[in-house]
């Protein structure tokens, strides 16, 4: 291409270009401080808008909550010790949005969309909206597959099913956020994009777990939204939504997303904090009166669309952290009713030894079980028979001696049982093997072995299955099951415990 | 009792100041200083007189204009804008040599930005796009 050709086409390029009289509406910033703002003017501001303070390097968007008579509310979206009384402030027209597209997969990236993870800026050329209502009755249909968390014990216990929402709740330090990320580190190769969002923690804890996924190979099919603890609360607050925004441009592909909001519980006590700065009349534990609605609109978004409408889902994951394991305080009752089931992680398990340290008998999954695939149907009714039995006799354990061989075996069986529901972090299982370690067990294939060996033992079998009877878990894997399934099944853990 | 904005004491010496004689003002200013008083509001006295003024301009219909320019404008573009928003207007006139060229008008609330710099930053954005 010449000189000449070049100089033509920005000639082109600039006459195209329409001169036009921008027309902007001001106000004034009436006072400042503590992340908020109050504003006069801006007679036709909408809900939610961005709002421009400042120009060029210092530009600093606000977001409009309070639309009052003579005022609006607004929180102030990053730095703003450069805003004074009097300043001017522009509208944007624009509703809040951040970019969405394909682009945005392995970047860490701050609510608004913005990369801060040291790589290149991200320009997507599609936004959207922030807050959107969620897909109506029309165009949903129920759980029907499978989303594999890889967690033994969750897999077979209280499956997750694709569109479903399962809420992760517990103390702190009892591996909330370690299930989680184990769930998306399974979902490799399985065509799922996962949406992580950090609320409130600290980076030192968002940089390991960003480590983790890299190391994993899972920052391949993930995105990563940050709202630190040093960020104003209006970054909190807005995280979660900005997520599942980016999460719903794949749904509408088609595609299956899985979304972890770490944590709720921060992102209420942002929204408390905004809340009461923008003086709305405070509630219970002086939350404002929607509460309830801050999360369920969240939650709402999390769907299985059916096939008129485009297919795909958005499972969610949100993670609630309690205070000395009072799931009946007001957010994680709120959150529990909004969603379809709670995994509940208690300390006492944690520090047993227990990992992932689940309370088996208060989870529950109201609507996972019809996205299980058949084989972990069928094993996981007698696992979760043979462990409702040992709970109730766990008490007795020890006095073995003075027990009749019926109890005495149930539970033995329920110690290698429990010993094999254990599993450690970033080590997920596939359902397969689940399902062979499962039979194996409950069918007895282990009884012989000691308990403090079942690991070793696990770990054995694994290996023998993979080596020589590779096309059997390949079936299992696919769903498939029968009698002569079960009966090489039975075959196999028979030839290894030789 | 909820917090009084500066507005609101301005709209309330507007309303009391409209129609009144010219011989009774003192005597209303006077007490107004002494509501603003009760209110601690005396040290806001600067905001309330902005508010005050801005909200009688509005009422009695009178617009703001405030023309941002590179160079100083003669009196005949004066003329036409005052006639493009109103002859009852006020105009100040500021020069700002950063925005390059072109003009600027603020009315009330609505700034219309014609001005080279905002043109020059929205071609570059048109041909990045």
């Amino acid at each position: 291409m010449s000189t000449n050709n070049i100089v033509e086409e920005i000639r082109k390029n600039i006459s195209l270009f329409q001169k036009e009289t921008e027309k902007e509406e001001t106000g004034k910033v009436i006072e400042v401080g503590d992340g908020i703002a109050r504003l006069s003017g801006l007679s036709k501001c909408q809900a939610s808008e961005m709002l421009e303070f400042g120009s060029g390097e210092e530009t600093t968007y606000g977001l409009a909550l309070n639309l009052e008579e003579e005022t609006v509310g607004c929180v102030l979206l990053g730095e703003y010790r450069h805003i004074k009384e009097g300043d001017t402030v522009k509208r944007t027209n624009r509703i809040l949005s951040v970019p969405v597209g394909d682009e945005l997969v392995g970047r860490v990236v701050n609510p608004l969309g913005q990369a801060i993870d040291g790589g290149k800026e991200i320009k997507t050329g599609k936004f959207a909206p922030i807050e959107k209502i969620a897909p109506g009755v029309m165009t949903r249909e129920p759980v029907s597959q499978p989303l594999q968390t890889g967690i033994k014990a969750i897999d077979a216990l209280i499956p997750v099913g694709r569109g479903q929402r399962e809420l992760i709740i517990g103390d702190r330090q009892t591996g909330k956020t370690a299930v989680a990320i184990d769930a998306i580190i399974n979902q490799k190769g399985k065509d799922i994009i996962c949406v992580y969002v950090a609320v409130g923690q600290k980076e030192s804890k968002v940089a390991r777990i960003v480590a983790k996924l890299k190391e994993a190979g899972a920052m391949e099919y993930t995105i990563v939204v940050v709202a630190g603890a040093s960020q104003p609360a209006a970054m909190s607050y807005i995280a979660p939504y900005s997520g599942v925004a980016m999460a719903e441009y794949f749904m509408d592909k088609g595609k299956d997303v899985l979304c972890v909001y770490d944590d709720l519980t921060k992102q209420a006590w942002a929204y408390r904090e905004i809340s009461l700065l923008l003086r709305r009349p405070p509630g219970r534990e002086a939350y404002p009166g929607d509460v309830f609605y801050l999360h369920s609109r969240l939650l709402e978004r999390s769907c299985r669309r059916n096939k008129e409408s485009g297919g795909g889902s958005i499972t969610a994951l949100p993670i609630i952290e309690t205070q000395a394991g009072d799931i009946s305080a007001y957010i994680p009752t709120n959150v529990i009713s909004i969603t379809d089931g709670q995994i509940f992680l208690e300390t006492d398990l944690f520090y047993k030894g227990i990992r992932p340290a689940l309370n088996v008998g208060v989870s529950v999954s109201r609507v996972g079980g019809a996205a299980q695939i058949k084989p972990m149907k069928k094993v996981a009714g007698k696992l979760k028979l043979a462990m409702a039995q040992f709970r109730e006799m766990e008490a007795f354990a020890q006095f073995s001696s003075d027990l009749d061989a019926e109890t005495k075996n149930q539970i033995d069986l329920g110690q290698r049982l429990a010993e094999v529901l254990k599993q450690p972090q970033y080590e997920p299982v596939s359902v397969s093997q689940q399902v062979a370690v499962i039979y194996a067990v409950s069918n007895g294939f282990a009884s012989s072995v000691a308990v403090k060996d079942m690991k070793e033992w696990e770990v054995g079998l694994h290996a023998f299955l993979e080596k020589s009877k590779g096309s059997l878990l390949e079936k299992i894997e696919a769903g498939e099951w029968d009698e002569k399934i079960e009966k090489e099944l039975k075959e196999a853990c028979g030839q290894y415990k030789k | 009792m909820k917090k009084q904005s500066n507005l609101q004491f301005a709209k309330a010496l507007y309303q009391v100041t409209k129609d009144l004689p010219k011989d009774k003002l003192p005597e209303v200013i006077r007490q107004f200083f002494v509501i603003l008083q009760k209110y601690n509001k005396l040290k806001k006295i600067d905001y309330i007189v902005e508010e005050f003024e801005r909200y009688s301009k509005k009422q009695s219909g009178i617009k703001t204009i405030e023309i941002e320019t590179v160079v100083k404008l003669d009196g005949k573009i004066k003329n036409k804008i005052e006639k493009v928003f109103g002859e009852d207007s006020e105009i100040t006139e500021k020069i700002n040599k950063e925005m390059l060229g072109g003009i600027k008008i603020k009315v009330d609330d609505t700034v219309y930005d014609a001005s080279l710099k905002t043109q020059l930053n929205k071609l570059k954005q048109f041909l990045q796009a």
